[in-house]
């Protein structure tokens, strides 16, 4: 009886012990596996004042031409699709394609203009960490490469300025801000997203990220960026070295709104500004303007009602314009009460440039096919006045 | 997983005909090989026979006089065949450059990112040398399942399963991805944890020491190991969230249809395609059912093993193997049909493991030897069949077949480990991509431009150094930063060697030309320290004339394309003559391609400083 029982306590010892070893292969198989489970998206909070993405296309007036650059192709590929560079005369209605040569811009153009010539920076793409630049004096007609900037511009509409003097200063992608006289081959740092984050008027904002820079019409270069404090703006000018705050002062109504810059460029007399204020279907956007003396003159805010700003530019007399989605445009002139609404935008607009006796152009894209509707002062239909086909140089850069 | 792909097609001739050359060059050397040996064992084998007889009469007992238990000669022969299939599909002609990219970096895409990296060194070693690589595999696998069916005994048998673990954890670890075990997804059905483990259990099982043969404790370990992997398996397939227990998922397939459907669309035979794709449709439509069936055999046959008991394994065997013979066939599809099959999966390894550990525990181990008991007495050699039988059962046969089957291995293993500890890739792949250079014997024309420091260079000035020269738009965003690098390449291959020639670069824009422009290519490029490379321009009249005397186009291209430029190089000796001339389109730019265009231009540069 003995035996057989130690035979049986043993057998039963043994049946456990293989029992227990086989859930822990199996939670060991389990956790090894890691169960099919799939990662959590992060809950980290996002920076509380963001710059949503802005497209590059945009238009500008100079003395004597309007400008537009735009992104065509249609590929879903990004080596596939081509920025152009338009020009109009101003006092003409035909636009004409001026693209710079030389460079594969697959990585978006900023125009820069301090009044006569223009200037366009193409981003790096693909394997080039640079930024080759090419100016003109003549409309468009001839190009001079100059430069590079040796580094990567950042990508938005107002990484780059020309000052009335040929300076530039220009927004690189790791927040520097450096300037060039002209030549372009000498490049010298003028501030930093840190630097600015360091004074007074920064720690203020709360500064998360610069967005634009330009030169106010007295010359002074100006930065902007996203808040992270609310009710604040920030814009940067530099006197003498000394970094100020812009000194726009918002409506009390966005008091407690987290303020981004979407845009700041040189409207002729005066500097324009455009920011968006607030987030999700709470947001604004607002125009506003600063003369060569004076303070800024604000415009009232335009509720987005859930849209977001894809493009914005500004047109003659520093009239800003702005495509809301595909369809929607509204306009805000500085003498304005308020934003206008556009009739529906023509499908692929990429861009509102400003056109005699106030009329404005849209240019739409499809592929590789470029219309320019115009929209005549007090009418309320598009009305298609020109096409251009693009020759689309499918595969050169891939 | 950047070193997986040379970007050139997998079914590449140039790549694909060397291959073919290797593997014809190093069979013959096989067959050499085995020849002597055979012709060594005639002529040693009368000396052997009167030794054994010598032996026999002084009542000595040979070290092999125990016989190899059943289990141990199932996973040898069993192996070693799976290792020779392997071996054989490791010669298919794709498998040279298609190994990286369509075996190893798919099993690897869903794995974490450390995973990725040591799968991408190997990759990477892979890629840079197709040619001994493929060929490698090929002779280590036919090798080793060679050396398992010749040695059935003694230290040269043990030694043939410690191979098989040693190649099969290569195997598993970069091959396989350390078969899927940290991806998502995986289970038994689909071939978890991959089948190059099973060869790993089965080698060290095979390399027991000869005492693990003479009691049960071998067949007790083997029957509990498995009992606990059938039940972490059977639990691994039974974890809900992981889509096997639906046929469909949202209208989507489950995992275990949308690995079939998968199965099923690959190149292979139409009736096992049919057979497939109908089953495919019944787990769609009886997932559950499937699924339920794979966890309940797994989970009773894994109580099985794990009792240990020889009662009540046997009647789950038969079952089981079914199952195992189902899997294989209907849900891993063979395992080597489609793409480039590289093994039979996991399910005929996972059998006869199965199959060796109820042996094991099923019959009696072989009884201790008795000191005292002499074995049968060798024979002197009979002629005919039977003498021919007693020469293949002889021992000293079966070590002679294993020295041949190591002979096998080392043909396959030093070439590939001298290529794997050469960080430099082959030229093959730049011939590959754009063929073999032409040389040539002309003067070199002269230019006259500027360096990118503004020092004015001519070819005269270059005089008595070896130049390579080529030409470069400087704002280009892919070929000319690739070839760059491939230049670069030469410079670090060189070494010493690298003073005595000259890397240059002509600038190849009309537009972006001037000195910033090269001296901003150079800091992108990492050139602007290399102390002998030249980025030349001028005037564009300066350029377009060099451009015309090397018949070079450069195209200005509308609508923001960049410059249509030639890619080309010329290998220029000391005397001022160009000796070669190089296509040089980059192709894809990944690793091994400048490695070996760099590869291809320091050989010409080598030939000529040696002639000079």
């Amino acid at each position: 009886v003995n035996r057989t029982g130690q035979w049986a306590s043993a057998r039963c010892g043994g049946l456990a012990r293989r029992a227990s070893t086989a859930a822990l292969a199996a939670v060991s198989a389990v956790l090894a596996s890691g169960c099919g489970s799939t990662a959590t998206p992060s809950t980290a909070p996002v920076p509380a004042a963001t710059t949503p993405a802005l497209s590059l296309s945009t238009s500008l007036q100079t003395g004597t031409a309007a400008w537009a650059v735009l992104e065509m192709g249609g590929s879903a590929a990004d080596f596939d699709n081509f920025w152009q560079v338009l020009t109009r005369p101003a006092d003409g209605t035909q636009w004409k394609l001026v693209t710079p040569a030389g460079t594969a811009d697959n990585g978006g153009l900023v125009l820069a203009s301090g009044g006569q010539s223009l200037i366009t920076a193409f981003r790096p793409s693909q394997d080039l960490t640079f930024t080759p630049l090419s100016a003109t004096s003549d409309d468009g007609q001839q190009w001079l490469s100059t430069g590079p900037l040796d580094a990567s511009l950042a990508s938005t509409p107002d990484a780059l300025a020309e000052g009335q003097h040929g300076q530039l200063v220009a927004l690189l992608g790791n927040g520097d801000v450096t300037q060039a006289t002209p030549g372009y081959t000498s490049w010298h740092a003028l501030t930093s997203l840190r630097a600015l984050r360091a004074t007074a008027a920064g720690r203020r904002c709360g500064l998360v990220r610069l967005t634009a820079v330009t030169f106010t019409s007295a010359g002074v270069p100006l930065a902007g960026g996203d808040c992270r404090q609310a009710g604040t703006t920030g814009l940067f000018t530099d006197s003498n070295g000394n970094w100020t705050a812009g000194g726009l002062a918002l409506p009390a109504s966005l008091a407690g709104q987290h303020v981004s810059v979407l845009r700041l460029q040189q409207t002729g007399t005066s500097t324009g500004v455009l920011l968006e204020a607030g987030s999700g279907r709470t947001a604004s956007v607002l125009a506003g303007w600063l003369p060569e003396s004076g303070t800024w003159d604000v415009s009232p805010p335009l509720r987005l009602a859930g849209a977001s700003v894809a493009a914005a530019s500004f047109a003659a007399a520093g009239t800003a314009c702005v495509i809301l989605g595909a369809r929607r445009g509204e306009i805000v002139a500085a003498s304005a009460a308020g934003w206008q609404p556009l009739p529906a935008l023509p499908p692929g607009t990429a861009t509102i440039a400003g056109a005699r006796a106030g009329a404005l152009d849209a240019l739409a894209v499809r592929r590789g096919t470029l219309t320019i509707w115009q929209l005549a002062a007090r009418s309320a239909r598009w009305i298609a006045r020109q096409t251009i086909k693009v020759p689309i140089q499918y595969g050169s850069s891939g | 997983v950047p070193g997986m792909s040379t970007g050139l097609s997998i079914s590449n001739g140039t790549v694909v005909a060397a291959f073919k050359d290797a593997l014809v060059h190093q069979g013959l050397l096989a067959l050499l090989i085995f020849t002597l040996l055979a012709a060594a064992w005639l002529a040693i084998r009368p000396r052997l026979a009167q030794a054994g007889r010598t032996a026999s009469g002084r009542g000595a007992v040979g070290r092999n006089a125990i016989p190899e238990p059943a289990w141990r000669r199932l996973l040898r022969i069993g192996f070693g065949v799976i290792w020779v299939f392997d071996g054989i599909l490791q010669a298919q002609p794709k498998m040279a450059l298609g190994l990286p990219s369509q075996v190893i970096e798919p099993a690897a895409a869903s794995s974490p990112a450390w995973v990725q990296h040591v799968v991408n060194w190997a990759g990477t070693g892979w890629s840079s040398h197709p040619v001994q690589a493929g060929a490698a595999a090929v002779w280590i696998q036919a090798g080793i399942g060679l050396w398992l069916l010749a040695g059935a005994r003694g230290p040269l048998s043990r030694l043939a399963g410690l191979a098989s673990v040693s190649w099969g954890l290569v195997v598993w670890v970069f091959g396989e991805a350390f078969g899927g075990m940290f991806s998502p997804g995986q289970a038994w059905s689909s071939g978890a944890p991959g089948g190059a483990l099973f060869y790993v259990a089965a080698g060290a099982l095979i390399a027991l020491p000869d005492r693990a043969w003479r009691t049960r404790r071998s067949g007790r370990l083997m029957t509990t190991g498995l009992g606990l992997f059938l039940a972490a398996m059977a639990v691994l397939q039974a974890w809900p969230g992981r889509g096997f227990w639906q046929g469909t998922v949202n209208r989507q397939p489950g995992s275990l249809t949308a690995m079939i459907q998968s199965m099923a669309s690959t190149p292979q035979p139409r009736f096992l395609a049919v057979l497939v794709s109908h089953f495919g449709s019944v787990t769609a439509a009886h997932g559950f059912a499937v699924n339920l069936l794979i966890v309940v055999a797994l989970a009773l046959t894994g109580a099985a093993f794990l009792s240990g008991r020889a009662g009540l394994i046997r009647p789950v065997m038969l079952p089981f193997i079914v199952l195992c013979v189902a899997d294989w066939v209907l849900i891993q599809d063979l395992g080597f049909f489609g793409g480039l099959g590289t093994d039979p999966n996991s399910m005929l390894p996972m059998a006869l493991l199965a199959a060796a550990g109820y042996l094991a525990v099923a019959l009696e181990p072989a009884p201790a030897v008795d000191p005292g008991v002499a074995p049968a007495a060798s024979h002197p050699a009979r002629p005919g069949l039977a003498g021919l039988r007693e020469l293949l059962e002889g021992s000293g046969f079966q070590s002679l077949a294993a020295v041949g089957a190591i002979s096998v291995i080392v043909l396959g293993a030093a070439p590939l480990a001298a290529a794997q500890a050469n960080p430099v890739a082959d030229t093959i792949l730049a011939q590959a991509l754009d063929g073999t250079g032409t040389s040539v014997s002309y003067p070199a024309p002269a230019f006259s431009l500027v360096d990118q420091a503004g020092r004015a260079v001519t070819l005269a000035t270059l005089r008595g150094k070896v130049v390579l020269l080529t030409f470069l738009d400087p704002v280009c965003t892919n070929d000319c930063p690739v070839i760059a690098q491939e230049f670069r390449g030469v410079g670090q291959q060189l070494g010493a060697a690298d003073s005595r020639v000259e890397l240059v670069a002509i600038v190849a824009n009309p537009i972006d030309y001037q000195v910033g422009y090269t001296r901003a290519f150079d800091r992108q490029e990492r050139l602007a320290s290399v102390p002998n490379w030249l980025f030349l321009t001028g005037t564009v009249p300066q350029l377009q004339q060099a451009w015309k005397k090397y018949g070079v186009a450069a195209e200005v291209a509308p609508a923001g394309s960049m410059i249509l430029h030639s890619d080309v190089a010329y290998v220029i000796d000391s005397s001022g003559r160009v000796r070669d001339e190089l296509n040089m389109d980059p192709g894809p730019g990944t690793t091994a391609t400048v490695s070996s265009f760099a590869a291809e231009l320091t050989a010409d540069a080598r030939k000529l400083l040696g002639q000079s």
